[in-house]
């Protein structure tokens, strides 16, 4: 366990070198979320409220959306990907600590560096130029911490089990960026998923992509009653686990074939 | 062939500042220090040489080889190779050249070897006579054959370098650079290189300049060697030259037909006495190599001798400590 | 011309290297062509419940769509030795010292260089995507609005290329590539799928007098689709797309000229 938060404040200190392209991505990332809240107050039009969102709803939920993506890492990572494919994974396997625990760790203190300065950070430039909403009780807050930790978990596992296919196959970067461009569209990155037809919201719901984004952000604006709060973070806490499970179960299977065919 | 004349490069380097308000004077101050690459330096090339290069890192080897090669633009200074002002006239000049850089491959990645020869052919504008020829001798002579299908990245060091000499010669350049190419290399593989290299001097009198760290490469390649420190040339001549001006203490081992007491001749050194071996360390400025064996052999009963010339790496590190220089 | 020929060649090295591995190959362009579906996609479908964004339907918004997507495919395909941090790469390796060592060109050794061809995939959504704006558009065609088609795609390819050529010389002085030059290519190609008068009066004027990518999609579309024009430019205004395009990359170029003499001039 100490182990564990050791590796994540090594890598927090290691991101923190990077501080210097920090501008540059805020900028971007900025500039993108004024183009996502144009497309969308244009397609309101005169409309006050769409499905339970307002004006200041959606620009809330795109500002929060653009803090949030680097701290879910919605663009994907290929860590496990390119140690399989280098041949660097044998050394990795052969290090005292689980491989599965030493990716998290490692991805614990990336996110973290993201969350304060990518997410908290953007956000605020988001409200000097923007007015958006904040939790109205201590209660929203407290469900809202719950709910982004339960979704970093929820998104490094899927990460982590995708990359597994690179034990499989030599393909695996498209599989990665078949999977994770589902994740943009079925989270709500792209767009809102309330504004989505019901058939494209029942089918996101089979999948764990609205739990990373859209479920801490709702949850955020209030848009859950206390009781649709608890089933989202227990059902948040199932994929957690059936996640988790299976990128365990994936490892352990593709490091076997690894042993087997000689790395 | 290659004229080079009071030629400079410098470079402007930040200086960066220490201590407090560190950052905030960076920002604003342009405090510069002028790195001095090359300094001054002159020589000449003449068609069909195969000089050496030396110097220790930093030295202004690969500036000097940029500038030669057409890749740097000289601060000042004169510089003509084979006609041509090298950086002016970019692919006229580079058409005559070859040249080989042992760290990075002038091959295609993803090509076997012989794709990548014939790539060359066009790029080259080789004439096809001229191309079958120079393949199949250098085939032969670098043993190409066995790898001629396999793609660069699955090559050893060894055959990438082989290969890679090749490459740079396949459109007969007049001057072939080479940079380090024996680095890293076994034994082996280092001897066909120099081989290959001596063969090509002599058979086709293409001038080479070569730069190595490898002091075996020299001894067995150049007759002549120019030493290179700090941007400055120390010296430029031959290679026994060198040993004789610069080197450091030969060494006299004498087997002795019986057991002396007391083998020390005045002006030498007595390295080892092991039995009936001796080794003496003599200089050359003190005594000269057959006054020694004549002192000795009045004096004692001598099986048989051998004379040893000093570590050229000893020479070199003279060199460079004492930097003395040519007049 | 010897060195024209040189460059296909250089280019069919590239081709032969990526198609070695066929089956990822087609993958590759799969996986390429499903972010283009997915993104539109996401948009498409939430165009059913609001009909239209400030009076442009799903398939005018198509049109812009699929022009942005086929241009900034062909660019990316064609120009990725020009993409910056492949650029930047090939400066810190010391490889653009081997080209330099080449008796060709050194612009077409950089162009043919690194080929893409996953981005066909991008191409090919595009080009489904337009017929999918044919589809739902009744466009008027007339001889100048086919010809403006082609246009528009030429104008934006230049552009981006302009921008990356720009943005990979300046690695000649940073060596990292600069992220914000991001802003302009993948942020100004998601600006252009869009009618430009959803946007800020500030963000517009920048993309019509500073880069001048109001001009590149949205006027010429303006005139296929014979909507009335939001700002009462002159009526050359959706023809001279091109024509800034084509400075746009001169400029760039002439830059990568000065760039690679400074280079000259202070190695790496």
């Amino acid at each position: 366990m100490r182990l564990f938060f050791e590796l994540s404040k090594l890598h927090f200190r290691q991101q923190m070198a990077y501080r210097t392209s920090t501008f540059s991505n805020l900028s971007v990332n900025f500039f993108f979320g004024l183009m996502r809240i144009a497309v969308l107050l244009a397609l309101y039009g005169e409309r006050e409220s769409v499905e339970g969102l307002d004006l200041v709803g959606v620009v809330t939920y795109l500002a929060l959306s653009q803090s949030l993506i680097t701290f879910i890492t919605i663009f994907g990572s290929g860590d496990l990907m390119r140690a399989v494919y280098s041949g660097e994974i044998a050394t990795q396997l052969l290090k005292p600590m689980h491989y599965f625990n030493y990716a998290m760790a490692e991805d614990m203190g990336r996110s973290m560096f993201n969350l304060i300065f990518r997410g908290v950070l953007l956000f605020a430039i988001y409200d000097l130029f923007f007015k958006v909403t904040y939790p109205a009780n201590a209660l929203v807050w407290l469900c809202f911490f719950a709910s982004i930790w339960l979704a970093w978990l929820i998104s490094f596992a899927y990460r982590f089990l995708v990359n597994t296919s690179s034990f499989w196959t030599p393909n695996a970067k498209g599989m990665l960026r078949f999977f994770f461009t589902l994740s943009w569209l079925l989270s709500g990155f792209l767009m809102p998923l309330r504004l989505f037809p019901d058939w494209l919201q029942r089918i996101a719901a089979f999948t764990p992509f609205p739990y990373v984004l859209d479920t801490p952000v709702e949850i955020y604006m209030g848009l859950r009653s206390p009781n649709e709060m608890l089933e989202s973070l227990l059902l948040q806490a199932f994929w957690v686990v059936a996640l988790i499970l299976l990128a365990q179960l994936f490892l352990k299977r593709g490091t076997r074939r690894l042993v087997i065919l000689g790395g | 062939m290659i004229a080079v004349k009071n030629l400079n490069k410098h470079f402007k380097v930040r200086k960066h500042h220490k201590g407090r308000f560190a950052a905030l004077r960076n920002l604003v101050t342009q405090d510069v220090n002028v790195v001095k690459a090359v300094d001054d330096l002159s020589f000449e090339v003449s068609k069909g040489e195969l000089v050496g290069y030396l110097g220790p890192n930093g030295a202004g080897k690969s500036t000097t080889l940029k500038m030669l090669t057409g890749l740097l633009v000289p601060s000042s200074g004169h510089i003509d190779v084979n006609g041509f002002l090298p950086w002016k006239d970019r692919q006229r000049y580079v058409n005559r050249i070859g040249a080989v850089f042992g760290q990075r491959s002038t091959l295609w990645w993803d090509l076997p070897v012989v794709e990548s020869l014939e790539l060359l052919q066009h790029i080259y504008k080789i004439p096809k006579d001229v191309f079958t020829t120079n393949f199949s001798e250098f085939k032969n002579l670098l043993d190409l054959e066995s790898f001629l299908d396999t793609p660069v990245r699955s090559l050893s060091l060894g055959q990438r370098m082989r290969a890679d000499i090749c490459a740079a010669l396949m459109h007969n350049p007049d001057i072939l650079f080479l940079d380090e190419p024996t680095i890293g290399l076994d034994v082996v593989a280092k001897e066909r290189i120099r081989e290959f290299i001596a063969h090509i001097n002599k058979e086709r009198g293409t001038t080479i300049v070569l730069t190595t760290h490898d002091l075996a490469d020299v001894q067995k390649l150049c007759q002549r060697v120019m030493i290179i420190d700090h941007g400055q040339l120390l010296f430029d001549g031959q290679l026994d030259n060198l040993q004789q001006r610069f080197g450091g203490k030969r060494q006299l081992l004498v087997d002795f037909a019986e057991h002396y007491t007391d083998v020390n001749i005045e002006g030498t050194e007595l390295l080892k006495l092991d039995g009936k071996q001796v080794s003496y360390a003599f200089s050359k400025d003190v005594l000269s190599a057959s006054e020694l064996i004549g002192r000795l052999s009045a004096k004692f009963s001598i099986s048989d001798l051998t004379v040893q010339e000093p570590d050229i790496e000893e020479t070199i590190r003279n060199i460079y400590e004492h930097k003395l220089l040519e007049n | 011309m010897h060195q024209a020929t040189l460059y296909f060649r250089l280019v069919l090295v590239q081709l032969q290297s990526q198609l070695q591995y066929r089956a990822s190959f087609v993958f590759e362009i799969l996986s390429t062509a499903f972010i283009v579906f997915v993104e539109f996609l996401a948009v498409a479908v939430v165009f059913e419940r609001f009909e239209h964004i400030k009076g442009w339907t799903l398939g005018e918004v198509a049109l812009l769509w699929a022009m942005v997507e086929i241009s900034f495919g062909l660019m990316d395909m064609l120009f990725q030795g020009f993409d910056p941090p492949v650029f930047a790469e090939k400066i810190r390796l010391g490889t653009f010292d081997q080209l330099l060592l080449r008796p060709v060109n050194i612009t077409l050794q950089v162009l043919a260089s690194e080929l893409e061809l996953r981005r066909i995939g991008k191409i090919i959504l595009g080009i489904a995507i337009f017929f999918l704006a044919l589809n739902l558009t009744d466009i008027e065609w007339t001889w100048i609005k086919v010809a403006l088609i082609p246009c528009m795609i030429l104008s934006m390819t230049m552009f981006f290329a302009a921008l990356f050529m720009f943005g990979s010389t300046i690695t000649f002085w940073t060596v990292q590539s600069i992220d914000l030059l991001k802003i302009l290519t993948y942020g100004g190609s998601y600006l252009m799928t869009y009618p430009m008068h959803i946007y800020q009066n500030w963000m517009r004027r920048i993309f019509t007098f500073i880069i001048p990518a109001i001009f590149l999609n949205y006027y010429p579309a303006l005139y296929i689709l014979d909507k009335p024009d939001p700002f009462n430019f002159p009526s050359f205004a959706p023809f001279i797309g091109i024509a800034l395009a084509a400075m746009m990359l001169l400029l760039a170029y002439r830059f990568w000229i000065f760039g690679i003499r400074h280079y000259q001039s202070t190695g790496s």
